[in-house]
């Protein structure tokens, strides 16, 4: 479970995100959604321990990430919209290396069946460097999954990906979330939305504009009008510029 | 057409000049400009001002040790032409595949689909290589006022290093094209190279025979390494190997020029075997685009990597590697980054490696001082471990990057570990302690071993003191080293945005101010850090050998150092952690 309370983040003089609470509990799947430099990605790092937020609460799991990162990140798996894998580890030895920093025992028959459902257990010899855009991205979701995390963050998870690729993301994250797992995604893709998250969270200039399941969002911005699109609604809620 | 291409040439190098002049606005920039200009002065200019009396630019004994004996322009102008050789088979031997011009993206997309034809194209590499060759020809020119004992002037130098890289660039043009034709025409690559080599090897071959049947006799009595190196060229300089020099010799015999009389009299040949090169390249109508689009984007993908810190030298295509040793799970993570980074390096850093390297060695070192020549031996191989570990303890954590520095693109990742920030901090470290330990210990054997004829012959230096002391300085290596790398990885942490900067592939005086900085910051650093352990076990040693005698004091004093820097040790990896765990990459390097 994700609890954030009075998320704050600046840099230098420049507030990315103002006052962020939220919860997430397992099993549902939270987008976070907003116009270009609404604070999104800043929103995730934070909640990944990436950047030291300037104020606020966040509990994994339940436990304290700013008192005990080392426990906190040890629930957590953060998936970047780029895949950054080393270019001289093999498949294999990415997992490997991954197994050894989380001290996960017995990787090597977690490892194989992980491999398989995302299809690159073929490739398991080949560099980072031979593999196609999309078979990098399974291997940091790979590496991301091997520790069996409880709490998942996505920043643009469908970034560079084809349409096979993009019906197989969707798929792992909503069965990922059935297993119980918390996520938290950022997107600019509507439909992801609508496909795989239970709750979304619209951020605009780093403060919330509205926070609920999609029902409910549709409802709030819908002023009462039916058939309203998910695309009509989140121009509605943002007010249709990045300002 | 030229005209186009020499605006695109001159216009380009303008506005690199403007780009740099106008960024010393940024004082990282401007600070680093200062320094570059202090050491280009100081180091350079006050020696080009001096004047250039006979060997002005050599320590006060050397020169008067060279002077009546030594004729060092004679056996530098053998080494140079040795070289030109050598580089010269090496542009013939390397390429396995069809080698390209080289020839940027930008001018490929521009360039290659216009109405050009490919003789302009090349005219148009020539003329574009002609404004770095005249910069390095007045970089080394600086460089080289240092060896005043060569005589000519500033003039004449330049001249002659221009003589000497305009013919090694069309040289290189040349190769490539007519590399081109003949793999164009079905010459087998593979069978081209091996070829090459197996003449190359029988050229060696011949080579070794001719000189060790007409070597000229090794000088008597005790002789300095200016000596060997004389005896050396002198023994080069026969058979086979005579004829084959006889071109580098003319080309570099402007440079070496005692005076004008002697340039004008030695550049009329070089200029011939120039003017030959040109006609060479200049007549050739190869197919040379599709070479050289693959090189360029070869070279875009080094530069990139070169850039965000992931280059490892000789090492343009990534391969599978066997790993260093097997890591096993559950075990303590620092360790992962130790086996990750050791696949990202060199496979020449493998324990094997080592292990024979330290048995060659062991062999080699008593089998040179021991032989007819003993103190010659001796003192070349002194001189060289000496001069090998200081540069490796200066310069090696800069060089040694296998760590933090590199994995800097990283940094988001790293920081979803489950790690303290010290362990990760450590683990990254642990890599180039490694290498650099490696060296260290191999060069203090290679030392210890040319020093032990000597060391015999002086009572107290027994062999039980020795290898105690030699066993004492190599447990204070290691740590040495991790005390000497967190220094650039703290910078790169402190300063990203500095450190950034210092790995632009486009230098410049600034640039290279910035790496001086850096260079001297790490120096003094490392001085005050030495200070305190240093000071503590020589007042141990002093203190407790009338007691406990010379072996157990210094081993004593070893301890006290060994706690001291590691506890410096300690500290640093604990603050830098600290650092790392709020290091926040995006905010660091926001203008």
């Amino acid at each position: 479970m994700i609890e954030v309370s009075g998320l704050s983040k600046r840099y230098g003089t420049f507030t990315a995100v103002r006052d962020l609470s939220f919860t997430v509990q397992p099993g549902e799947v939270l987008g976070l959604v907003g116009p270009n430099g609404a604070g999104k990605t800043s929103t995730l790092r934070s909640l990944a321990g990436i950047i030291p937020a300037n104020a606020g609460r966040i509990h994994i799991g339940g436990v304290d990430l700013a008192a005990d990162p080392v426990g906190a990140k040890r629930q957590l798996a953060f998936f970047p919209d780029e895949p950054r894998l080393f270019d001289y580890l093999t498949v294999r030895q990415h997992l490997n290396f991954v197994a050894r920093i989380y001290g996960v025992a017995d990787y090597a028959t977690l490892a194989q069946p992980l491999l398989e459902e995302l299809e690159i257990a073929d490739k398991a010899d080949q560099l980072p460097g031979e593999l196609s855009r999309g078979m990098k991205q399974k291997l940091a979701i790979a590496c991301g999954l091997l520790h069996s995390p409880s709490v998942m963050f996505f920043d643009e998870p469908l970034t560079g990906l084809d349409p096979l690729g993009i019906r197989r993301m969707k798929d792992s994250i909503l069965s990922r979330a059935r297993a119980g797992a918390a996520i938290v995604l950022s997107s600019h893709l509507l439909h992801l939305l609508e496909e795989v998250c239970s709750h979304v969270l619209i951020l605009k200039k780093g403060e919330k504009i509205a926070h609920g399941t999609l029902a409910e969002i549709s409802a709030q911005f819908a002023q009462g009008e039916t058939g309203v699109s998910l695309e009509e609604i989140f121009i509605r809620a943002t007010g249709g510029s990045e300002n | 057409m030229l005209g186009a291409l020499l605006y695109l040439r001159l216009t380009s190098l303008k506005n690199i000049t403007l780009s740099r002049l106008r960024r010393l606005k940024q004082p990282k920039y401007f600070l680093g400009a200062l320094a570059g200009i202090a050491y280009i002065y100081f180091i350079f200019y006050r020696q080009l001002s001096g004047g250039s009396t006979a060997l002005a630019g050599l320590p006060a004994g050397l020169s008067e040790g060279l002077a009546p004996t030594f004729d060092l322009t004679a056996t530098l102008s053998v080494f140079g032409a040795l070289v030109l050789l050598v580089i010269v088979l090496f542009t013939w031997a390397l390429p396995k595949e069809k080698p390209g011009l080289p020839f940027s993206e930008a001018e490929i997309a521009f360039l290659f689909p216009a109405p050009i034809s490919r003789r302009r194209l090349i005219h148009f590499r020539l003329l574009g290589a002609q404004i770095r060759i005249l910069f390095s020809a007045v970089i080394f020119t600086l460089i080289s006022r240092g060896w005043s004992f060569l005589g000519g002037g500033a003039l004449t130098h330049v001249l002659g290093w221009w003589l000497i890289l305009t013919t090694l660039n069309l040289h290189f043009t040349g190769a490539a094209l007519t590399i081109n034709r003949h793999i164009d025409n079905g010459a087998n690559p593979a069978i081209r190279r091996w070829l090459i080599l197996a003449g190359v090897a029988l050229l060696l071959l011949v080579s070794v025979l001719s000189i060790s049947n007409a070597a000229p006799p090794f000088p008597e009595g005790n002789i300095g390494p200016t000596d060997f190196f004389s005896w050396l060229a002198r023994s080069m300089d026969r058979g086979v190997l005579y004829w084959l020099l006889i071109p580098g010799k003319l080309v570099i015999a402007p440079f070496l020029a005692a005076n004008s009389a002697e340039f004008f009299r030695t550049v009329g040949p070089a200029a011939l075997i120039l003017i030959g090169h040109y006609c060479w390249v200049a007549r050739q109508e190869t197919s040379f685009e599709e070479a050289s689009i693959a090189y360029a984007e070869k070279r875009a993908a080094r530069l990139a990597r070169l850039e965000d810190g992931t280059y490892r030298l000789g090492q343009d295509k990534v391969k599978v590697r066997r790993e260093p040793f097997s890591l096993r799970v559950p075990g303590r993570a620092e360790v992962a980054f130790l086996w990750k980074n050791l696949l990202g390096t060199l496979p020449y850093f493998h324990a094997r490696v080592w292990l024979g390297c330290a048995l060659l060695t062991c062999v080699t070192v008593p089998w040179i001082v021991g032989g007819e020549h003993q103190k010659t031996g001796a003192s070349i191989i002194i001189t060289l471990t000496a001069i090998f570990f200081a540069y490796t303890l200066l310069l090696g954590p800069q060089l040694a990057r296998q760590d933090l520095r590199s994995d800097l693109p990283h940094a988001d990742i790293l920081k979803t570990y489950p790690l303290a920030g010290w362990q990760i901090i450590l683990g990254e470290i642990l890599t180039p302690i490694a290498i650099l330990t490696g060296l260290l210990w191999l060069n203090l054997l290679a030392l210890v071993l040319a020093l032990s004829p000597m060391a015999d012959k002086i009572a107290w230096l027994t062999p039980s003191f020795r290898l105690t002391a030699s066993l004492c300085i190599g447990a204070v290596i290691p740590v040495l080293c991790a005390l000497q790398l967190l220094i650039p990885n703290a910078a790169a942490l402190l300063f990203p945005a500095w450190f950034q900067a210092t790995r632009q592939r486009s230098g410049g005086i600034d640039v290279m101010g910035q790496r001086l900085i850096f260079v001297f910051g790490q120096f003094l650093v490392i001085l005050l850090s030495l200070f305190p352990a240093v000071l503590g076990a020589a007042l141990v040693i002093f203190a407790s050998q009338w007691l406990i005698g010379a072996s157990a004091a210094v081993v004593l004093g070893t301890l006290v150092a060994l706690t001291i820097l590691g506890a410096e040790v300690a500290c640093g990896l604990w603050w830098l952690g600290e650092r790392f765990e709020k290091f926040d990459l995006a905010t660091e390097l926001r203008p």
